[in-house]
């Protein structure tokens, strides 16, 4: 739900100052200032800060991608420009540039209105943190739906001819489009921060504690423009999702109020949808666990949605990650029908509680025939890994 | 006290609201660079 500033304001008593950009941070007198959007310069004196800043999409300093008919996508404000424009403007081609998450959720939305759409990106691989068989079935989905996929497709700039937009490689390769979607991913809004030198973490998101103070203890900064301690690893990572912005913003506010606060941060547990796929992850890939110093073992299983028996059961592909030291479970991920999405859950919670595998395994989970077989997917992966890690 | 959030985005409203939750008393101020705060409470 998208609650108004007045809401805000009358509601809940919060003085939201809207078309206020903040420019600088005076850390030795406790200062915000900044210019508002009609250019009256304003200064505010606080106690305590919290930099909330967001992340913004990443936008190639090329040629051409400041065109118009190129629009980039991350806020609700992005999306509703796009659909304007699919309305003004006839769009009978798209191109999405990027293949993660976002960029899928789009060709999925532009299909719907029957519009033809490519993706391109420039590494070789769709999805590269999920394995290979996993990734695959995702390929087939977006083929399944009419979306060209063009990988090792880098865009060196963008050109408009007429009505039309070619997106066109350093090799001259050219892919024609009525309109051109950047969603090649996001970097946090740290540059305040930065500014006024406060210590910044992975990808140069704002570097804070399990209280979400920065390395001034006047300042807080949560949500997409700063980073998170990893549970499996205990090493800070930059994944911004939204349930950690919402928690993280709870944690300043009773942190401000003198409550007792620490989280314990996140296992990168995420989902998304691409057209009748489920698509879910938590912890870690086999490769980021290796790179941790783990000693990876991996699993992948094939289980069905609900019982054999029941109609309309559809496979489910497992993968899971466990370390032969520990015999810890590390990571799972998940493509599917259905029955994907929620069950990464589970996983999720078992690594936050550091089960080995062999606990993992015997959870009592539930069953019925409309839900899954009686062995949970997530218990076959896991009667599988402990094999696989021996 | 006063307690300042740069941006009105999930984490920022999530930590404006909560806070004058639980103290009504606090002097909340949100500066958000666009037109609309967002998302949830």
């Amino acid at each position: 739900m998208v609650r108004t500033a007045d809401v805000f304001r009358k509601k809940s008593g919060i003085d939201v100052r809207t078309e206020h950009q903040a420019e600088h941070i005076d850390l030795s007198e406790g200062l915000v200032s900044g210019h508002t959007r009609e250019g009256k310069r304003f200064e505010l004196p606080f106690d305590r800060l919290l930099i909330a800043t967001g992340a913004d999409p990443i936008v190639p300093a090329r040629p051409g991608f400041d065109l118009p008919g190129v629009m980039v996508v991350k806020t609700l404000d992005d999306a509703q420009a796009i659909k304007e424009r699919i309305t003004s403007h006839p769009v009978k081609r798209a191109l999405i540039l990027g293949m993660g998450y976002i960029a899928m959720e789009m060709a999925e939305a532009l299909r719907e209105r029957g519009i033809e759409v490519a993706m391109a990106k420039p590494r070789a691989r769709l999805l590269p943190w999920l394995p290979e068989e996993l990734a695959q079935r995702v390929g087939e989905e977006l083929a399944a739906h009419q979306v060209a996929l063009h990988t090792v497709f880098s865009v060196d700039h963008i050109e408009e001819r007429g009505n039309h937009l070619a997106a066109v490689s350093a090799s001259g390769d050219r892919l024609e489009a009525d309109l051109v979607v950047v969603a090649i991913g996001v970097t946090p809004n740290s540059r305040l921060a930065r500014d006024a030198g406060l210590a910044l973490g992975p990808a140069d998101a704002i570097a804070v504690d399990r209280q979400m103070r920065t390395s001034d203890d006047r300042i807080y900064a949560a949500g997409d423009c700063a980073d998170a301690f990893h549970v499996v690893t205990g090493e800070r990572v930059w994944i911004p999702l939204a349930l950690r912005a919402n928690r993280a913003g709870w944690a300043v506010a009773d942190h401000l109020c003198g409550r007792e606060v620490s989280l314990q941060g996140v296992v990168g547990s995420a989902v998304f949808k691409v057209f009748d796929l489920e698509v879910a992850r938590t912890g870690l890939t086999a490769a980021e666990a290796s790179e941790a110093g783990f000693d990876a073992a991996t699993v992948t299983i094939k289980a069905s949605s609900k019982a054999h028996s029941m109609p309309g059961a559809s496979p489910i592909l497992v993968h899971m990650v466990g370390d032969r030291r520990s015999g810890r479970l590390l990571g799972a991920q998940m493509v599917g029908r259905e029955g994907a999405a929620h069950r990464i859950n589970t996983a999720a919670v078992a690594l936050h509680a550091a089960m080995t595998v062999a606990q993992f395994s015997e959870s009592d989970l539930a069953y019925a025939p409309p839900f899954g077989p009686t062995w949970d997917p997530l218990l076959v992966g896991a009667n599988q890994l402990i094999k696989a890690m021996k | 006290m006063k307690f300042v959030v740069i941006g009105g985005d999930a984490a920022g409203m999530s930590a404006a609201s909560r806070a004058k939750r639980n103290d009504s008393g606090l002097a909340v101020t949100v500066l958000e660079r666009s037109t609309t705060v967002s998302y949830s409470a």
